[in-house]
């Protein structure tokens, strides 16, 4: 099935330039439906009331972390099929293990690229 | 009153009662060895007296070296100047940082939105952009200068602090897990690792030998495969 690329994207980070930049990363993979929110409470209010076809998050961020929305997420019977890609600058073994046994569907160290975007994406996504 | 006084007017009262001519036997074995209580007394409180005396002047010593070592590490200078300037330092740089990734990003913005149909407008506009980009690079040198300051402070204060533990025999307490420190835990928050954005994962591990717990990007893919 063909990737909509109208599909919103819910960009979640605490620093704004972040958010610009993936932002930007994504106009030119071809999503320009982009909504964001600073933290992980801020982006489960968004997600219950709209549902996204993709989620990047950071994973800290203050009051909820990008790793207990995740943990919300796939808890919660509706939201537990959104796919979600966590882009942070955490690259310990134990995190990536943590956020794997937490159902997330692809995970992206900082500092990164369009071409490591994209790749993750059409990993969970499919090609574009 | 001092102690020797007090055994000293004991002794005098029992020798006058010795003195009566009591012919009870009770009374006189009583005498008897409240006399020697006293004289026992006499020689414990006076040893008492140069034990507290000795033991009073050490603490008082103790003291004043401490003073002495708490005024040397500057506390007031540390916590009035020192400190908050480090911490104006680091503001600084913070803020150095977001108002060029920002005029940097916006002029990318620009570019990547412009009409390339009239070439020469279209070329001009990008070497201004260009130029604008370039002048904001300059931040990373006067953030270099401010973050050379604030590692000079806290290299100040690691040398007192470690004088001070060496003279007064300091040894850490053990630590408390603060709410902080639980919540940190409990979402394993390490925060960037010390390899830096400006170089690859790679680049570093393998200048450095030291990041095998650290995850490159193709050690992450292994993992998703």
């Amino acid at each position: 099935m063909a990737v909509d690329l109208n599909a919103p994207v819910l960009v979640v980070d605490d620093y704004q330039t972040m958010i610009r930049i993936i932002r930007n990363l994504l106009k030119q993979l071809g999503f320009n439906n982009v909504d964001e929110a600073a933290d992980g409470a801020a982006a489960l209010d968004k997600m219950r009331m709209k549902k996204y076809g993709l989620v990047i998050s950071d994973w800290n961020m203050e009051p909820m972390t990008g790793y207990e929305l995740l943990r919300e997420v796939r808890a919660d019977e509706v939201l537990k099929p959104t796919p979600f890609i966590m882009v942070t600058a955490e690259s310990k073994t134990e995190n990536v293990i943590a956020a794997k046994k937490a159902g997330v569907n692809n995970y992206i160290v900082k500092p990164f690229n369009v071409q490591t975007l994209k790749s993750k994406m059409v990993s969970v996504l499919g090609d574009f | 009153m001092p102690s020797s006084e007090v055994a000293s007017r004991v002794r005098k009262t029992l020798s006058a009662l010795k003195q009566a001519d009591l012919r009870d036997p009770r009374l006189g074995e009583v005498l008897s060895l409240a006399s020697q209580m006293s004289e026992a007394m006499q020689a414990f409180f006076g040893s008492l007296d140069t034990t507290l005396h000795d033991e009073l002047r050490y603490i008082s010593n103790y003291i004043k070296q401490t003073r002495t070592e708490i005024s040397n590490l500057r506390p007031n200078d540390l916590s009035g100047d020192q400190i908050p300037s480090a911490g104006a330092e680091l503001h600084a740089v913070v803020k150095h940082t977001a108002d060029a990734t920002n005029v940097i990003m916006a002029a990318a913005e620009e570019v990547m939105g412009a009409d390339p149909s009239d070439a020469q407008a279209y070329h001009e506009m990008v070497s201004l952009k260009m130029m604008e980009i370039f002048e904001a690079c300059t931040f990373q040198d006067i953030t270099g200068q401010r973050i050379r300051k604030v590692v000079d402070t806290l290299e100040h204060i690691e040398g007192r602090l470690e004088r001070f533990a060496a003279v007064m025999g300091v040894e850490d307490a053990a630590a408390v897990e603060t709410e902080a420190d639980r919540r940190k835990r409990e979402n394993i928050l390490h925060g960037p690792a010390l390899n830096g954005p400006e170089t690859a994962q790679e680049t570093i591990d393998a200048m450095f030998g030291d990041g095998a717990d650290q995850l490159s990007q193709d050690d992450l893919d292994a993992l998703f495969a």
